[in-house]
């Protein structure tokens, strides 16, 4: 039995205006193999963009770390590494 | 904000092959002085002819109905201005005037009622219909040509009432073709009826449309006379409520979720922030809707107890921006702005609440568009609603 990875992708104003609209079209370009055993939610504010100094929008929420300065490749990156990670 | 809501519409359909109509409705609102007046005319013959006559009818109706003068005397100098037609040595429009009048609180609203040769008007009370007489007026005027009868009525309407005017394309629909006589009135008061039974809160623009549609059926879809009909129509306004950003202080949290508790209507929440706040407060979940993707606006979301969450300001400029251009429904996406649009288009009083926090993160220079500022959207909103829809709005600040 696989776990689930759990994506949380930010679509509060700042965000969504700063790429996180293209991060809502995971379908087309992360793996359909791997996007089908994740749980994919939108969410609104983390309050990260006002907390952490150094990572701007937009922010996706991987298994309960947030990841600033997202883009569609390194979403891609990230969710795969993940869900190698949790299905050795 | 007023309790009563005079809902006015109109359907027409011309005669088949007229691009231009001989049957002329108008309707203008006195908000200072409280006074509606709506105007129905049918001109002698069809087309442009028809179309003039029944124009300068409507607009001297209108104009005299908001001078002091009597109804009675405006009818006849209505009638002896008009032209004479070059065939028939006659100069001949009929005319319907509602002189629609109400205090300041909007109850004990006053009808003014003048007909002259249109098919009588309905007079509906939810869905039975009241009959009623009038006191008959004979004219008299130097310049007639047949006996000019005009019926006058003062009456009070309630809440659930209508008063349905109709030209005579309506009562002879389908005569000779699916009826012998044309539909009439009788069968026009039976119709009438029965979708007040089956629908008693159709609106104005609904009912009407039905009444004109049905007329053209029966004349086999080729109008013999231009068609139409208004209603007007006393109800309880339909309301919503729209809350955006978070209050200025955080102490206020629980006045803005009591104030969305005891509002009855329909409601709005329009910012990411503002929905945490409410979510947390009254103890619901919210959840994004991910199926209502668009690249122009985040998707919208779904909480218990609300009829629309969306995000904030993106949302709500597009929203303006739409309302303001008066873009048509069937070009809007299937996204927020077109269920938040669909949403305020649907009520006839629209309440904000609206928070003045600033938003830190749109402070942001690097922001590649132009989010602009909360209460000057607003302001763009209301003004947008109230000249383009016509509707009435409130705002408080919190």
């Amino acid at each position: 039995m696989s776990k689930k990875v759990n994506i949380k992708i930010c679509v509060g104003t700042s965000c969504f205006v700063q790429g996180g609209a293209d991060l809502l079209l995971y379908n087309d370009f992360i793996d359909p193999e791997i996007i089908e055993k994740c749980e994919v939610e939108g969410t609104s504010c983390f309050n990260a963009c006002k907390s952490s100094g150094k990572e701007g929008a937009p922010f996706v929420m991987i298994n309960d770390i947030i990841y600033g300065d997202m883009t569609p490749v390194k979403l891609k990156k990230i969710v795969t590494e993940a869900f190698y990670a949790r299905n050795k | 904000m007023k309790d009563i809501f005079i809902d006015i519409d109109y359907s027409q359909i011309y005669k088949n092959g007229q691009k231009i109509g001989g049957d002329v409705f108008l309707q203008k609102r006195n908000p200072e002085r409280n006074q509606i007046v709506a105007v129905l005319s049918d001109g002698l013959g069809s087309g442009v002819k028809a179309n003039v006559l029944a124009s300068l009818t409507a607009n001297m109706a209108k104009k005299l109905s908001f001078s002091p003068m009597d109804l009675k005397h405006s009818a006849k100098i209505i009638m002896d201005t008009l032209p004479v037609c070059k065939e028939r040595k006659i100069s001949y429009s009929t005319f319907s005037i509602a002189d629609i009048r109400y205090n300041s609180l909007n109850s004990n609203i006053q009808v003014n009622f003048l007909e002259y040769d249109n098919p009588r008007a309905l007079y509906f009370r939810n869905s039975n219909n009241i009959e009623w007489v009038g006191d008959v007026n004979v004219l008299n005027r130097a310049k007639a040509f047949k006996k000019e009868e005009i019926i006058h009525n003062v009456f009070n309407l309630k809440v659930g009432d209508r008063l349905i005017i109709f030209s005579d394309g309506i009562t002879q629909a389908g005569m000779g073709i699916s009826k012998l006589l044309g539909w009439r009135l009788s069968g026009v008061k039976e119709f009438v009826s029965k979708v007040l039974e089956n629908n008693p809160s159709i609106s104005s623009r609904a009912l009407t449309k039905t009444i004109v549609n049905k007329a053209l059926n029966l004349d086999g879809f080729a109008s013999k006379d231009d068609i139409t009909c208004c209603c007007i129509y006393i109800r309880k306004p339909r309301r919503t409520l729209i809350v955006t950003g978070p209050p200025f202080l955080s102490e206020s949290d629980n006045l803005l979720c009591q104030k969305i508790n005891e509002f009855s209507g329909k409601k709005i929440i329009s910012g990411g922030t503002t929905a945490l706040i409410v979510s947390r407060i009254l103890n619901k979940k919210v959840r994004v809707d991910l199926s209502s993707y668009s690249k122009e606006v985040p998707p919208l979301s779904i909480m218990e107890g609300m009829d629309l969450v969306t995000e904030g300001m993106l949302t709500l400029s597009k929203v303006v921006y739409t309302l303001e251009k008066k873009v048509p429904m069937n070009e809007l996406l299937n996204d927020a702005v077109k269920r938040y649009i669909e949403l305020i288009l649907d009520s006839d009083q629209v309440h904000f609440i609206v928070g003045t926090k600033i938003n830190e993160a749109h402070q942001d220079p690097s922001i590649p568009v132009d989010i602009g500022i909360r209460r000057t959207l607003i302001a763009r909103l209301r003004r947008a609603i109230e000249d383009n829809y016509l509707k009435e709005t409130s705002i408080e600040y919190i």
